[in-house]
């Protein structure tokens, strides 16, 4: 521990700390662009100058590059600092184009933070901005405006450092330099490319999604879990407040997720997570299993939770594939309830799809279903031959969720389906229970290091639909069957 | 380029006739070359060699004027990491070309040096990072280095002893911010030219994250002296505070423009009369550019007095800087030569940090318009404001330099810009070049008619 102060106030660092890390801890924010806590220090805004008081007179130099010392004594906010700041704010300015009447980074941009706080005057240049290209597109998914990019580096280190794609660089010289994508790497083959725009500090780099989608201020972050695969990223699910609802446009936008960002979890994903979580929309948003159904003929919600208990009470062989995307408390609760009832296997609701990357050693793991770690800890997997898992006697297999191996399954057995997708092999079900997705109801998941994050809902739930948790204790208390008297 | 016959003392360098032929490893060797580097390896031990230099007083000759054997012993012997020693031959600020000398007329002793400095900081592996713009240069370094490793000067078992030391000569591909040492070694990593943060100092963590010093060619090519005539010999030559020599560079509006090596010391006005030819065409000495154009400029009644040596010219408030001297005649327009030092700075700006990557464009756009007489009083008050926001708040020197630039000629010759903003011209035509001399000056003439 090393004993320094920060505006006259003792705080202490621990050895190696900078300047900048340090006040952080001391709940001092001394302002940054480039610096980001992640990644490596370029010290090239140079807005976090700080003055230090010495013997020999003060001096400056950056905060994010300058080791904590004994007895050092930081001015973070003196008249010199001050001043210093209010110059670069000019540089960082003179040629941004300071549009953010109609930039998405708008109201979550850093450099109108910083502006606010640390200049608040319009520019002293009185000669044209130079210009350079808008709308490059960096990726598929990613447009870059290099009229707004105040080169912090923040992206090109992100794709040295943590995705490791090297697939941006620097060209050219002086104010005339540009963000560009290395030629020999496509940037569409980097699974984290997203994150680049999350941690620019401008709006240089925008989200093909998002861009004249939404205002910011418009949108609420409701905590969530990614669903994609066992690491169990921490995100924010953005979508429309319900105080700005849209009524003049379509409705369902409503109800329509805006955009993912990652929620830092420094025990999970750190501040990121892979573009698939930012697809979630097209995992969530794809056809739903609205209507219940009996034998292929809609039937009011509970006519099908009726049947499906006659189902149950008639069986005498019942084997259930329990959804490896059922929240922990769901599963406790099947557990507790029809777990009696059935020999019950974990599958797999979700395998890699073609060109999906399958693992690396950043995020991604290779097991794509949220919640396998809880589910094994109370069922058996399906095994690989999933056919053995049926014996000849099969009378009834309760499917939860997607990705059952429908051609195992006896063509005698009778079959209860619990979906919320609208998929062709619904047709198979006797009964058919339309169940909510993960951002209509809370939950938590237990990713493979065993650590529990919780998700909350983002959605009101579409009526008539179940809630597994629920529907399982519904089932269970209108069964005759329960469990032991079997 | 031969050497004229000058009065500026005690020569160390320049020292013998260039000829066809006399940069070879034979005529070096006749000279006695390769004596200091076989009493290097066999009478001394690597500290005593910087112990010798740091004794010597050497100050680097790159600009900034450090003592070469302070930075030498930061470096620890036998830490068990690798050590390297680049020499800087990246010589691009304008009005600079000594080191070009050493380069095409004596590579050889360029190479005796490079192989004392291993020695010294136990160097198995040494670069010289050359102006990728010097083709001669390069050409004798690179031609010098094949006959030196066929005489079994680099390689093993140097001289019979057990020291071993290996030369890459990397050449620049043209940016000027690689003249910047911790530029340099970035740019000799493969990577974009920029410059690093301090801390780490390089000799700390220099070239791929190992202790590295980065020396001018001029400052290593005192090293053999120094070796051979030990400390003392060395101190005899030039003053207390700078001893030795220095090659001057010299342009401008004068008679004889080219290099000249000068005892630290000698007054400019006896430069200015003998080597210089005197200015050009009888014409009026203005002011003169020191030490390339990053130092602050000095007028006639600032630099006539002067000796030339760093105490005399910091005392006057500006820098010897790289001895890169641009003599300016009256008449000339300064708000004209400011334009043309500051597209210089915009061009070479790298753009890594924001004071320098916007202040650059910045103040040339300023400049420019100024020129086209379309200034307004407070665009003095803004490049001042500019210079200011650039000093010491940027990663290299860049920035800073820029502002030494224009502050020095802004404090000097504020009257010139009023009067620019004023009158919307130019109070000397606009000219950079001495009235009535060659075909521009006459074009320039016509213009301002």
């Amino acid at each position: 521990m090393i004993e320094f102060f920060i505006d006259g106030v003792p705080c202490t660092a621990e050895t190696g700390q900078t300047v900048i890390q340090a006040a952080l801890s001391a709940g001092v924010r001394i302002p940054s662009f480039c610096w980001h806590p992640n990644l490596s220090v370029p010290g090239n805004c140079r807005i976090c100058m700080v003055e230090v008081e010495a013997e020999g007179g003060a001096w400056f130099d950056i905060a994010c590059n300058m080791p904590v010392t004994k007895g050092m004594r930081v001015l973070t906010d003196s008249g010199k600092v001050r001043e210093l700041r209010k110059d670069t704010m000019q540089f960082i300015t003179l040629n941004h184009p300071v549009d953010c009447g109609i930039c998405n980074k708008s109201g979550e941009c850093l450099l109108q933070d910083h502006h606010y706080a640390y200049n608040g005057q319009p520019s002293l240049s009185r000669d044209s901005k130079t210009h350079a290209t808008k709308f490059y597109p960096l990726s598929d998914r990613i447009m870059l405006d290099n009229e707004r990019c105040i080169m912090c580096s923040r992206c090109v280190r992100f794709t040295d450092e943590v995705s490791k794609s090297r697939a941006l660089g620097v060209i050219n010289r002086g104010d005339h330099s540009l963000i560009r994508p290395n030629e020999e790497v496509d940037f569409n083959d980097d699974p984290y490319s997203d994150n680049i725009i999350d941690i620019c500090p401008v709006g240089a780099l925008l989200s093909r999604q998002l861009l004249d989608h939404a205002r910011v201020w418009y949108l609420k972050a409701t905590p969530s879990v990614c669903p994609g695969c066992e690491r169990g990223c921490s995100i924010n699910i953005w979508h429309r407040k319900s105080e700005w609802k849209l009524n003049a446009l379509d409705p369902q936008l409503n109800t329509s997720i805006d955009r993912v960002t990652p929620l830092e979890n420094p025990a999970v994903n750190g501040p990121w997570t892979c573009n698939k979580a930012r697809d979630l929309s097209r995992i969530f948003e794809r056809p739903r299993a609205l209507q219940s159904k009996v034998k292929s003929a809609p039937a009011d919600l509970a006519a099908a939770i009726n049947a499906a208990t006659a189902l149950i009470d008639a069986s005498s062989r019942a084997v259930a594939l329990v959804s490896s995307w059922g929240s922990n408390e769901e599963l406790a609760a099947f557990h507790s309830t029809l777990g009696g009832s059935f020999t019950s296997f974990v599958k797999a609701d979700h395998v890699p799809v073609p060109g999906e990357r399958i693992e690396d050693d950043v995020l991604i793991k290779a097991d794509k279903n949220p919640n396998r770690f809880a589910a094994l800890a109370m069922f058996s997997a399906l095994p690989d031959d999933a056919a053995s898992a049926f014996p000849a006697d099969t009378d009834l297999v309760l499917v939860w969720g997607e990705g059952a191996p429908w051609s195992a399954i006896p063509s005698s057995a009778r079959v209860i389906l619990l979906t919320s997708y609208d998929q062709p092999e619904n047709v198979r079900a006797d009964v058919l229970i339309p169940i909510s997705v993960q951002t209509e109801r809370n939950g938590h998941y237990t990713n493979f290091q065993g650590t529990i994050t919780a998700f909350e809902q983002c959605f009101p739930k579409h009526a008539p639909i179940a809630d597994a948790a629920s529907l399982f204790e519904v089932l269970y208390s209108s069964t005759s069957r329960v469990a032991g008297t079997k | 380029m031969s050497n004229r016959i000058t009065t500026g003392g005690q020569k160390l360098f320049m020292t013998f006739d260039i000829t066809p032929t006399s940069h070879s490893l034979a005529e070096y060797k006749a000279r006695g070359g390769y004596s200091a580097l076989r009493k290097a390896l066999t009478e001394m031990k690597p500290e005593q060699v910087t112990k010798e230099v740091l004794a010597s007083g050497l100050l680097g000759h790159g600009g900034a004027a450090f003592l070469a054997g302070r930075k030498w012993g930061v470096v620890k012997l036998n830490d068990g990491q690798p050590h390297y020693l680049c020499m800087n031959a990246d010589e691009g600020e304008p009005g600079t070309f000594k080191d070009r000398w050493f380069l095409e007329n004596t590579p050889h002793l360029l190479l005796e040096s490079m192989l004392i400095g291993s020695y010294a900081l136990q160097g198995r592996h040494s670069f010289i990072y050359i102006r990728g713009e010097f083709d001669l240069a390069y050409r004798r370094m690179a031609d010098a280095l094949e006959e030196a490793y066929a005489a079994g000067l680099f390689g093993e078992n140097i001289l019979g002893t057990d020291f071993a030391c290996d030369l890459v000569i990397y050449r620049g591909a043209g940016s000027y911010v690689c003249g910047e040492a911790s530029a340099m070694l970035t740019s000799l990593e493969g990577k974009k030219g920029y410059p690093r943060n301090r801390p780490p100092r390089l000799t700390v963590a220099g070239l791929y994250q190992k202790p590295t010093v980065v020396n001018n060619v001029e400052t290593l090519a005192n090293v053999p002296y120094i070796v051979t005539h030990g400390a003392e010999g060395f101190r005899k030559v030039g003053t207390a505070e700078s001893p030795g020599t220095q090659v001057i560079s010299v342009s401008g509006h004068i008679n004889t423009p080219g290099v000249y090596e000068l005892e630290y010391g000698y007054p400019f006005a006896d430069f200015l009369a003998n080597e210089c030819g005197g200015m050009l065409n009888g014409s009026e000495l203005k002011c003169v550019v020191p030490g390339g154009i990053s130092t602050k400029v000095l007028t006639k009644d600032d630099i006539m007095p002067l000796r030339m040596d760093h105490h005399s010219f910091v005392a006057a408030g500006s820098q010897l800087g790289s001895q890169g001297m641009i003599v300016v005649a009256e008449g000339t327009c300064m708000v004209r030569l400011l334009q043309v030092m500051l597209r210089f700075y915009h061009h070479e700006s790298c753009g890594q940090c924001t004071p320098c990557r916007e202040g650059m464009g910045w103040l040339e756009r300023i400049s420019n318009r100024l020129v086209a007489g379309q200034g307004r009083p407070e665009d003095i008050d803004r490049l001042y404001q500019i210079s200011r926001a650039n000093d010491g708040t940027t990663i290299c020197g860049l920035g800073d330099a820029a502002g030494y630039a224009t502050v020095g000629i802004l404090d000097k010759y504020r009257n010139e810009f009023d009067y620019f903003i004023e009158h919307k011209k130019s109070m000397f035509g606009g000219r950079l070049e001495v009235a009535g001399i060659g075909d521009n000056a006459r074009l320039v003439d016509a213009a301002v008619a």
